[in-house]
């Protein structure tokens, strides 16, 4: 969390630098961040190359059937390039990917027409429930916050470490259960369309809720700390101080402050809802990248893997690139 | 196609909100399926929509390749027509094929194709499709156990209307071979068109995406009147979010959806449960070749120890039946006058002491979590056997580490068999001594003999008497354990009329299905 500012003279909102040199920092800095998270994440695709080589089995006897013998498996890892060493098919991996070329998967399907609408479906899931985690913690990390150590804040308070302690399997099953099953409100599961879509919108409730509930607890507790932090900075005590009103000191001088803590708080979060989506999305039948993971790693699939790993690494790059831009435009780039 | 190692992974470990509303459940009242009763008249009309398990990443479009999602093979069978389709008695009746005949060695089958068979493009379909359908099948990586003793050589058109197949050893069984995955495309179909490969089949593709497919009524199809207007196939990776659907009523059939969902269904009148027996085999292997195993005696006291009533009922949650160590119990030549073995633990200790089997000693029973109650047949067995003096301590691989070290080499093992073709397909497979899945490392001169006898036998009923003694063999001294058969499951609406019965890839034959609403 963002401590106590050491001096007055840096409070956030004067910016000592000219707009200019400030948007071109900004960009170098993004430029930086921007490499780093990509040597970041060719590092972890070989580590997947890597650990897929050494599970035990490979993508030949994976997708295999029963009875075929040792030469007509030896025939099958030559089709699938299984009988070159690991760093080569690797390499070979690496150079399609500035072309958006993602490889051919066991089964000999394109990579890129396996995740073509798992992706975007994945996406869709994950921009909605971190829209709703966002607001729904902001929500009751502020609301808990206006009176700190009242009633209605150790409520929140509480309710958000018991819910951030439930998985997403247990509150899926039980939103399931609930929602479906028994009051007949929403679908059970997602079936998909022609075009590779949910069949309709209210297929994403059930699913989207799943991975809100825990991330909200996790996100309000976030909010609620960085907003204690930031009501303890001067210049929020001097806000205070002049008498202006508890929800205009929030507003406009305790939450500005706290926005970058918050912001690092959603983006560790799209990580785990990505993460989440796996389980979530198996529950649900949702037609996104988990299941599409999940049969991969069973598979030795590592075209398949590194690919899923390749789109949410970028996903989640970009985010964290957002949360950081924000710390650095709220910071006036002062750290 | 037989069985693709995790064909069923998906089917593994269904728990959550099925277990929980399961528990829930109050009545146990089972609504008979009416998804068996012939006496209606058939409904013209309506769309099915069918859940079926797969795994996205593992989808397959290639009716030639490895499919190890059963909704692709659903889809791909209702497109695409075999040359023979599974069946009650006999367990081999005609498709593509309206008839076929062996020549007196048993080697050469020809086969004549169904007068009026068309492509969904409308060109009649012809022996050479036929003959470059099966060289494709048979040229890929499973080619060899696909069509087995047939070489691509042996696969020839005479005139337009026959297949000629050539054995390399007499072979009375052979159409039983071509029920699988003998799907005819058109000759010259290259591997990138196959996607867009018009089938014979009863439904046409209308779209396909990710797994999911819409399927329209073929009216022109040679085999017979179609009911449904479409049929919509659903992917499922679990079988609980398939019970789910079915239950939220988002789809109306829950194709293989398992035994536990059925027991979630069971206080709900407006679902059906479909069990077909003899669905699944998960025999345990001792090993024969050699190691603590490899006494007849040791195998016979560990088949008495077992309580097969208890395994079926606890194992299977009771959708099954009792097997007697033979596999291919739902073969009409199976041999039902060998009689039930019987848990008898004061004969299995005698044996045991004969055998001077080593009784101080812990065993180690290898079994992995591919299937739903695979694991759990181990570890109930090993209780029971407990009581004839046998340790066993229950060891879990997980599947890959499994099928690469434990298969074919272990001394004790869980297998599964979601095949259940007959007697012979799985003496020819497992048991044979040359076999290239002798799971237990079997090798028995008479049951080779008998075999041999039996395969290159014409004549039907001799070949049954044949059979007979090869099933007596099995049952006094195999490596096999088979203590019960699954059924296998799936659930309905109340409104699906004409659902398959038949164990296996039987499941996949909708085209008689229709819809009483």
């Amino acid at each position: 969390m963002a401590g106590p500012l050491t001096s007055p003279t840096t409070a956030p909102t004067a910016s000592p630098l000219s707009p200019g040199k400030r948007s071109a920092r900004v960009f170098a800095r993004a430029g930086v961040l921007l490499l780093k998270w990509a040597s970041l994440l060719a590092l972890l695709l070989a580590l997947v190359f890597l650990t897929v080589e050494l599970l035990p089995g490979d993508a030949a006897t994976a997708t295999s059937e029963r009875g075929e013998s040792a030469a007509d498996l030896a025939a099958r890892r030559e089709l699938l390039g299984l009988d070159r060493p690991v760093l080569e098919r690797f390499l070979d991996w690496m150079t399609g990917l500035p072309t958006g070329d993602l490889g051919t998967s066991a089964r000999g399907e394109q990579v890129t027409d396996l995740l073509s609408s798992a992706f975007p479906n994945t996406l869709l899931l994950g921009a909605i429930a971190l829209l709703l985690t966002a607001v729904l913690s902001l929500a009751l990390g502020c609301w808990a916050a206006l009176r700190p150590g009242g009633r209605l804040d150790r409520t929140v308070s509480g309710a958000a470490t018991a819910v951030l302690a439930l998985p997403e399997f247990v509150v899926a099953v039980a939103l399931v259960l609930v929602l479906s099953l028994w009051t007949g409100w929403l679908p059970a599961v997602t079936l998909t369309d022609a075009d590779g879509s949910p069949a309709s919108w209210d297929m994403l409730v059930l699913p989207a809720l799943a991975l809100t509930v825990p991330q909200t607890g996790w996100n309000t507790r976030i909010v609620r700390a960085a907003l204690a932090d930031e009501a303890r900075t001067p210049h929020v005590e001097s806000a205070v101080l002049d008498g202006l009103p508890p929800h205009r000191v929030l507003t406009h001088h305790v939450l500005p402050g706290a926005l970058p803590a918050v912001a690092a708080g959603l983006a560790t979060s799209t990580g785990m809802l990505l993460g989440g989506a796996v389980v979530v999305e198996t529950i649900f039948n949702y037609p996104g990248i988990g299941s599409v993971l999940a049969s991969a790693v069973a598979d030795r699939d590592s075209p398949v893997i590194a690919g899923v790993t390749a789109l949410s690494g970028a996903v989640i790059t970009v985010v964290l690139l957002l949360a950081d831009l924000v710390r650095d435009v709220v910071t006036g780039g002062r750290r | 196609m037989y069985l693709t190692r995790r064909q069923l992974m998906g089917a593994g470990a269904a728990f959550g909100a099925t277990g929980v509303l399961a528990a829930c459940g109050g009545s146990d009242d089972e609504p008979t399926a009416s998804a068996s009763d012939a006496s209606a008249k058939p409904r013209k009309g309506g769309t099915l929509r069918v859940g079926a398990l797969g795994r996205p990443g593992a989808i397959t479009r290639d009716p030639h390749g490895t499919q190890a999602n059963e909704s692709d093979y659903l889809v791909l069978s209702l497109v695409y027509d075999t040359l023979t389709v599974p069946g009650d008695k006999p367990n081999t009746e005609p498709r593509l094929a309206a008839s076929w005949e062996p020549s007196a060695d048993l080697r050469t089958w020809k086969f004549k194709l169904a007068k009026g068979a068309t492509f969904h493009d409308g060109s009649p379909v012809t022996a050479e499709d036929v003959v470059f359908s099966l060289k494709r099948l048979r040229a890929t990586p499973s080619g060899a156990s696909r069509l087995p003793g047939i070489q691509a050589a042996g696969i020839k058109a005479e005139g337009t209307d026959t297949v000629v197949l050539v054995s390399d050893y007499a072979n009375a069984e052979l159409p039983l071979l071509t029920r699988l995955t003998t799907f005819v495309v058109p000759a010259g179909t290259t591997d990138k068109d196959i996607e867009k490969a018009p089938g014979t089949g009863p439904f046409k593709l209308e779209w396909f995406r990710s797994g999911n497919a819409r399927l329209v009524r073929n009216e022109d199809w040679y085999g017979g009147e179609v009911h449904l207007d479409a049929i919509e196939v659903k992917i499922f990776e679990s079988p609980q979010a398939m019970a789910n659907a079915l239950l939220a009523g988002q789809i109306d059939v829950a194709s293989n959806v398992g035994a536990v969902a059925a027991r979630t269904a069971k206080g709900r009148s407006d679902i059906q449960t479909v069990r077909r027996s003899n669905d699944m085999a998960m025999p345990i292997v001792m090993r024969t070749a050699d190691g603590p195993f490899a006494d007849p005696k040791v195998r016979e006291a560990l088949r008495l120890a077992v309580d097969r009533e208890a395994m079926v009922a606890q194992v299977l949650s009771g959708y099954g039946s009792v097997a007697n160590d033979i596999l291919g119990t739902g073969d009409p030549a199976y041999d039902k006058s060998i009689p039930q073995r019987a848990r008898d633990l004061a004969q299995a200790k005698k044996l045991l002491a004969e055998a001077g089997f080593d009784t101080s000693k812990t065993y180690e029973l290898l079994t992995t979590e591919d299937i739903s109650g695979l694991a759990e047949s181990a570890t109930l067995f090993a209780n029971q056997v407990r009581e004839a003096g046998v340790k066993i301590k229950v060891v879990k691989q997980e599947s890959a580490v499994f099928w690469e070290k434990t298969w074919l080499k272990g001394s004790l093992y869980t297998t599964y068999w979601g095949t259940n073709d007959s007697v012979v397909f799985f003496a020819s497979k497992t048991m044979v001594s040359d076999s290239g899945q002798n799971e237990a490392g079997f090798k028995d001169p008479a049951f080779d003999a008998a075999y041999e006898k039996a395969i290159g036998t014409a004549d039907a009923a001799r070949r049954t008497q044949l059979l007979k003694e090869l099933q007596q063999i099995e049952y006094d001294r195999s490596g096999y354990l088979l203590w019960g058969m699954a059924d296998g499951i799936d659930l309905a609406g109340s409104a699906v009329r004409g659902l398959p019965t038949l164990p296996g890839y039987g499941r996949v034959q909708l085209e008689q299905a229709w819809l009483a609403r």
